[in-house]
């Protein structure tokens, strides 16, 4: 009886300990990444321009030379979050990445602006929240930390500058409206 | 009291080899069966799982590990290619030439990296060709071509991509925002790039 006790109780913390893991996993990849880009200096709520990828540069696996990166780390902790960049007369796309590392939303940056405002689910409704933001933005319900990246086609050193200036033009930080 | 320990002990041992499961299954342990898909059109690799919506807990772990931050597949899609046409590995030693037609995405390019999967440490500042420059080379990205060699020639009026400190290399295909066609059909719809070996060192061209 104490062999088939101790099996079982094997099994079942085997069982336990795979699905566990599997499902752990991304949570805990995004969460060293935030780590890992707080230890690098990247303020919350903040975009910040990566430097052009050059063979010098380059501090990622396979980096992509002919595009521009801007990421933003953020938290819902302060409320909801407005993140929105413009348009690029190229390629370009906004995308935001939740703390399991899903790809949550993506827009096009292509001759146009792009915008979403993240919501936590609890506070306040999600309706009041689209009162406040123009009807052309979205609303997206989120909650915890997440990762926001702009990505724009920009070859040439003319083009990486341009788009390293747009960042004055684009946000990422927490709503304060009325109470 | 020596029966609570023994469960305690095969419980952790239990939970333990369940997680060293689970990272191998997903291919984050040793090398472990790669669970998704990997499409390959003419030697033209694609981990088609990253940028995919899948319930598949073993892919999602990989895909979070190895395509972090990666695009869905309806905004980017990437393609590796380290061998030409007749199936000998890419390397610095050797000219290449690179032809192709039109692709089915809004914009594409084509960059050389080494073995350790860095841009190669030359200062040339030819590390890709893409859609724009074939653009302004050919009128048109209907039918194009570039060289991908170790150092520039007198003759510079053809594109070309360097190779110099790469040592063994591979080029990486990236289709933004691909059409609904060739997600629906890749192979059908996807007329890959032909590199074909001019010349290596010590050998007529």
């Amino acid at each position: 009886m104490r062999k088939l006790i101790t099996l079982g109780l094997f099994i079942i913390a085997a069982i336990a300990g795979h699905f566990l893991t599997l499902y752990l996993v991304p949570s805990v990849i995004m969460n060293a990444t935030q780590t890992r880009l707080a230890d690098q200096g990247l303020a919350l709520n903040q975009w910040a321009a990566a430097p052009r990828m050059t063979p010098q540069a380059q501090t990622i696996v396979r980096p992509s030379p002919d595009l521009f990166y801007a990421i933003c780390r953020f938290d819902l902790q302060e409320g909801a979050m407005l993140i929105s960049a413009p348009g690029w007369d190229r390629y370009g796309s906004l995308s935001i990445f939740d703390d399991r590392t899903n790809n949550v939303f993506i827009a096009n940056l292509d001759g146009e602006n792009a915008g979403i405002l993240l919501y936590h689910p609890t506070r306040p409704s999600k309706e009041e929240g689209r009162s406040y933001i123009r009807q052309d933005e979205d609303v997206l319900a989120f909650s915890g930390e997440g990762l926001a990246l702009i990505r724009r086609v920009a070859p040439d050193v003319e083009q990486h500058s341009a788009s390293v200036e747009l960042i004055d033009d684009s946000v990422c930080s927490p709503v304060n409206w009325a109470p | 009291m020596k029966s609570i320990l023994l469960w305690f002990i095969f419980s952790i041992l239990g939970l333990a080899i369940g997680a060293i499961s689970a990272l191998f299954m997903a291919g984050l342990l040793f090398v472990g069966p790669k669970l998704g898909g990997t499409l390959i059109i003419d030697d033209w690799a694609s981990d088609w799982s990253i940028g995919s919506e899948t319930a598949n807990p073993y892919v999602r772990a990989r895909v979070a590990r190895h395509g972090l931050l990666a695009l869905r597949k309806e905004e980017a899609v990437y393609f590796t290619k380290a061998t030409d046409q007749s199936g000998e590995p890419l390397r610095e030693a050797c000219t290449y030439r690179v032809e192709g037609s039109s692709l089915p995405a809004t914009w594409w390019s084509i960059t050389l990296y080494d073995a350790q999967s860095r841009l190669p440490m030359n200062t040339d500042s030819r590390l890709s060709f893409d859609k724009t420059q074939a653009e302004f080379a050919f009128g048109g990205d209907a039918a194009w071509l570039f060289d991908v060699r170790a150092s520039a020639i007198a003759d510079d009026s053809l594109p070309w991509v360097s190779s110099r400190a790469a040592g063994e290399f591979d080029l990486m295909l990236r289709l933004y925002r691909p059409t609904a066609d060739f997600l629906d059909d890749p192979v059908s719809v996807l007329d890959p790039p032909q590199i074909i070996r001019l010349a290596c060192d010590g050998e007529e061209k």
